[in-house]
Order: structure tokens, then sequence, then C-alpha cells
């Protein structure tokens, strides 16, 4: 509790505040900024973080997803791939790989291999160019792919190799499918697929739809794995003017979900020694969603440090402002210094009063600086469309470093008021 | 012979740290009773308001005593002496001192901060004391709303506040027009008719004689006493 004495001395040191309203308002600015360019920046640094916990966090930090990777061809390829009528281009990860890791990795929960291909899907005379997801029902459940309407793949469908799919939305607006998709019949190069479900319009962003080869038109279309491997087979041909070409990737993609989150490390260093004996040609790369989101986090702390340095450069210019206006202000009160000093006045007391000044300021400055750290947060999340988060924690870190500021740019002004000689003071001009 | 309320014995004030240093006051010896109404006179340079800081408390003297209500305060910490400035001291100076942000009620309660009592008990006291002094119309008002007599008449009223032991009157009437300064001067009448003791440093021979006791000094002594 304050004591009533402690409460009149700070209404005298805010009444001397509001005796200079513009000056205080003018020094305050500095404050103003400062916290409201730290307030900014925490929020766009715990923005990304949670971005990016998205971004990977979809991925899965217990897979370890291998994606085939198209070797890069040497220069003289191309001149007698134009010599040849057509060839074949055989790369990727192998079914034996699949096979092996199954067989031979300890500590795995499930390995899913995913086969991917681009074909025109149709809907009457309108087509557009998708990708078909080769996967089995257990890849929705991986990654977490909801279905809004109708049902996933099924182990029964994998079993009849039945020419069922799973789409997104996205691919039923280009098709112009506008009434219940659920049954609809969508033709896939040459062959009918019935639509069983619609995904919910949660695409993958970023890192994750890159690392999950997904578009960014949300046109892919999922089908059971064996109805792919089966009936359509693992080649795909492409061709024009009377050449053609062809691709033969036997899996795309496999996803390895492991079983305990501390094995995931050295689980992929096991599989990366498997693979790297079956593709000498490194034909394949790895992703493991824990090692990125380290990575990532490493880097978005030393952003946020950057981020924060700068922001706090601009506060400790505000704490400068406060310490210069209040130099000037204790020359400019140093009669009335001296007259507080004649009626009374310990040194204590000024110290206390210049601190109150000082400390007002800077407090009032903070809370000002957040409001405007809010809007600031608005108005980028309106024009970059970046994610930003404001804590709890931000706003009490931007406040306690407004309450230093204000009781360290005071201390030196307030001890040279306290120690003005009473004398002199009174006399000043 | 009643006891003096302030008695100084052999009081020397020298300035500098380094010989020659300034020698100021050479040796003062004064009493003041109770109730009286003293000026100290002296050209410039004579040391008089080097005695008025000492008396004040706002120096100390170099050596020599200074008894005030009985106590030695002469070798007194830079706190104590703020306490008593603050308790047993009324200060009116020649430029009235005032503080420019605070109202006239403000002011008059400013010495109620460094004390023991709070403002708000002493609330009706300040107003009842402006009222005396005949500015209980200007409570609200600032310094620069107020002409030089009405601001001296706050400075007084500001120097009564905590009910001190001695009133200390630095010209009080320098910087006021004649007419002004005969007001301020009856104002002092009056204090001095209800009891309270005054000490005034001034230059000018006439507003001298409204003491009950003039005393000059000239180059750091008590040159005469006359009453």
């Amino acid at each position: 509790m304050i004591s009533r004495k402690k409460k009149e001395l700070l209404r005298m040191g805010l009444q001397s505040l509001l005796g200079y309203p513009m000056r205080t308002v003018l020094t305050m600015l500095g404050v103003v900024f400062g916290v409201g360019s730290v307030i900014a920046m925490l929020a766009l640094g715990a923005g990304a973080e949670k971005e990016l916990l998205q971004e990977i966090g979809r991925l899965g930090i217990q897979n370890i997803i291998i994606n085939s990777v198209e070797p890069e061809q040497p220069e003289n390829n191309s001149s007698s791939s134009s010599s040849r009528r057509g060839w074949i281009n055989y790369y990727g990860l192998k079914f034996k790989d699949h096979r092996q890791i199954v067989e031979t990795i300890p500590g795995i929960e499930r390995v899913l291999p995913v086969h991917l291909s681009k074909k025109k899907a149709w809907n009457g005379s309108r087509w557009i160019e998708s990708t078909l997801f080769a996967v089995e029902p257990d890849y929705f459940e991986v990654f977490g792919l909801e279905i809004a309407s109708g049902r996933a793949l099924s182990p029964q469908d994998e079993e009849d190799l039945a020419r069922v799919c799973v789409v997104r939305s996205g691919l039923l607006q280009e098709l112009g499918i506008y009434e219940d998709p659920v049954g609809y019949v969508l033709t896939i190069e040459d062959q009918k697929f019935t639509i069983v479900g619609v995904l919910s319009e949660d695409r993958f962003q970023g890192y994750a739809q890159k690392a999950l080869v997904a578009d960014a038109r949300s046109s892919e279309i999922y089908v059971p794995y064996q109805t792919v491997l089966k009936r359509q087979g693992t080649r795909s041909f492409s061709g024009s003017a009377g050449s053609w070409e062809a691709t033969d990737v036997e899996l795309n993609q496999i996803v390895v979900e492991v079983e305990d989150l501390d094995q995931v490390i050295l689980t992929s260093r096991t599989i990366e020694n498997l693979l790297s004996r079956n593709h000498p040609e490194k034909d394949y790369e790895m992703i493991v969603p824990l090692e990125v989101l380290a990575q990532r986090r490493k880097t978005q702390q030393v952003f946020n440090i950057a981020l924060v340095a700068i922001a706090s450069i601009s506060l400790l210019v505000g704490g400068i402002g406060i310490a210069n206006i209040m130099l000037a202000t204790v020359t400019e009160r140093t009669r009335e210094i001296g007259v507080r000093r004649a009626l009374g006045a310990q040194k204590r007391h000024i110290i206390a009063q210049f601190l109150t000044e000082t400390t007002t300021i800077s407090i009032l400055g903070g809370v000002l600086g957040i409001f405007l750290g809010f809007a600031l947060v608005q108005i980028l999340v309106i024009f970059t469309g970046w994610t930003a988060v404001i804590t709890p924690i931000s706003i009490l870190v931007a406040l306690t470093i407004s309450v230093a500021v204000g009781i360290t740019s005071g201390i030196y002004p307030a001890r040279r008021a306290a120690a003005l000689d009473p004398i002199s003071a009174l006399r000043h001009q | 012979m009643p006891q003096p309320i302030i008695s100084l014995e052999g009081i020397h004030k020298y300035y500098g740290e380094v010989e020659p240093r300034l020698h100021v006051l050479k040796g003062i010896h004064l009493d003041v009773t109770q109730g009286e109404f003293v000026s100290i006179m002296g050209t410039s340079g004579s040391g008089k308001s080097t005695l008025l800081n000492l008396l004040g408390c706002l120096d100390v003297p170099t050596e020599g005593s200074y008894l005030l209500g009985g106590k030695d305060v002469s070798q007194q910490s830079d706190d104590e002496l703020s306490r008593i400035r603050n308790e047993d001291i009324g200060f009116i100076f020649q430029s009235f001192q005032l503080i420019p942000q605070l109202t006239v009620l403000e002011n008059v309660q400013v010495p109620l901060l460094y004390g023991e009592s709070s403002i708000r008990e002493k609330e009706e006291h300040c107003r009842s004391i402006l009222d005396s002094v005949g500015l209980s119309h200007r409570l609200s008002h600032r310094p620069s709303q107020l002409s030089g007599g009405e601001c001296q008449r706050v400075a007084i009223a500001r120097s009564l506040v905590n009910d001190p032991l001695i009133l200390l009157a630095d010209e009080p009437t320098g910087n006021l027009d004649s007419k002004t300064g005969q007001e301020v001067l009856e104002l002092m009448d009056s204090l001095h008719g209800e009891g309270r003791t005054i000490i005034m440093i001034t230059h000018d021979q006439e507003v001298a004689l409204r003491a009950q006791r003039q005393v000059r000094i000239h180059d750091g002594l008590v040159i005469e006493e006359t009453s």
C-alpha cells in the first residue's frame, strides 16, 4: 500500500508533467515507437514460429519422408536423345527399397509407399493437369488429411483395385463440378474413377507442400495404391510431334513413421545408409521434419533476436531522448529545485520527483506503444499476409523494458538535480 | 531575559578550498528572542546574504555555533538541515520563488510535501492562511496570473504553512513598487503583532526601520545595533 505521503509526492510529480504537456508527449514518442516496434517484432517472430510449427508439424515430426529425385542428365544426353525416337528415364526409389526398409529397419510403426503421376483429369470436355497420388489408406491419417464429405480410401478399395478417388475442392472448381461431388465420375486419362470423398480445404503450404510434392493449386487426386500399380503400372509416357518420352519411377515417395520420437534421427541415419548403398547416383532426397524443424527454429531464433535488437535500438534512442530532455529540464527548473530544497525537500525527494516523471513518461509511452504495436501488427498482417502472434509475454517484456528505460534514463538527471547546491540553484536565472 | 530563539556565537564563514580563502563572515555574534522583528542591513558584499543563508540553514558556518530554538544546527547533515528548513524556518524571497506550473494553493502546500503532515489534513489550514493574506479568491490561479504583490503574499502564506520558529525575509519589497511594498510590510507588521519572530534582510533604510531592532553589518561583522 502506498502511503498517503508517497501518493502526494507522486501527484506533485505528475503535476509537473502536466505543466508541460507538449514536451511530455514529445518525450514520450521515443518510447511509444520503441515499444511499438518491439511488440511488432516479437509478434512477427512468434507468428513465424507458429507458421513454421504448423507447416512442418503437418509433415509429422515422427515421420521421415523420402522423395525420388531425377538425377541431373549429362550434357551430351540431350543431343543423343534427339537422334533417338524415344527413351525411358528410369530413376528414383524402388519397390526393393520399400521392402528393405520394412524388413530391416527396427522401431518403425509403418512405411507408406507413394506413387505419383501427372495425368489429365476430364469432366466432359473440361480437363486439367492433375497429380495422381497413389497412396495407401493410412496416408490420410499420417498427414492429417481431413475428409469434408464422403469417405477416405479404404483397405477394401486396395483389395478390390477399386477405381475410386478422393479429391480436393480446388479440382472440383476447376472442372466445374458444383453439385454433390460424391459419386461423381471423373475420367483420368482413359479410365473412369468415382469420387468417394472430398478433402477439406486445408492445403499444404510452404515447406510441407514442397516436401510432399503437392501442387499449389490443390488439384491432387488420391487413388488407391494397388489400383494404380496393378492397373496402370509405374511407367508414364509423354509424347509430341512423333517422338515420345517415358518416365519410370517405381515409387516417388516413401513415408516412414518411426515408433519412438527419440529414435527418429537415428532411424533416418540407418535408412540413409541403406539407400546410399542402393542408390549410388543419389536419386532421392530425405526429409526429416524433426531435423528441419530444429534447423528452422535455430534460424528463426537468430532472426528473432536480430529483429528485437533492431527494435530495441529505437527504444534505446527513446531512453536517450528522455534523459536528454530531463537534463534540459533540470537546467530549466534549477530555480524550482532550489526552492523545493529551501522549503525542506531532501535530496531523495528531488530524485524521487524526477524519477517519477521519467518513469511515468516511459510507462505511459509503453502503454501507448503496446497499442501502437497492436496497430502495426494489424497493418502488417493485412498488407503482407504474414502470421503474427502477440503473446502476453511480449507485452510484459515491453512494459518491463519501458519501466527500466524510464528509471535508467531518469537516474542521471535526477542525481544531478539533487546534487545542486540550494543557494546557487535559488540564484539561477 | 527570555531565552533567545536564535543565538549566533563567533560565526565565521570562509569560501573556497585553497588559500587565500575568501573570509566573508568574521565573527558574528547575534541573539534574537522570540517574537522579535529584526532587520539586517548592509551594503552589497557586506556578508548579509551569507548570514541569511546560514540563518536559513541553507549553509553551515565554517566556525562558531548557531543555536536555533536551543538546538545546535551548525554541524548537521544535509537531510537534517532540510528537515529544519521545512519545520522551523519560513522563507520569504525577494523574487517570490513560486513554482510556475503550480496553482496558488499548490504552491502553499509544497512545504507539506516534505514534512510529516499530509496535504489533505492541512487543506483547510492552507486555505485559511491564504484567506488571511487576502487571496482566498485566487486559489486556483497560477503565479503568472498574479500581480507582484499577490505573489509575495502567496510566498508569505507558504512560509507560514508549517508554523515555523522564525520567518526569514530576504528583501521582501525589493521587487515591488512602493505602494505594494507598503502592503507587504503591513502584512509583516501584523505577523509580528501575532507574535511571530521575523528576520528581514534589506538595504533599504526606510524598510529596515519598520523592524523593532536594526542590525547593521559591514565587512562580515556586526557594526551597529539600534532599537
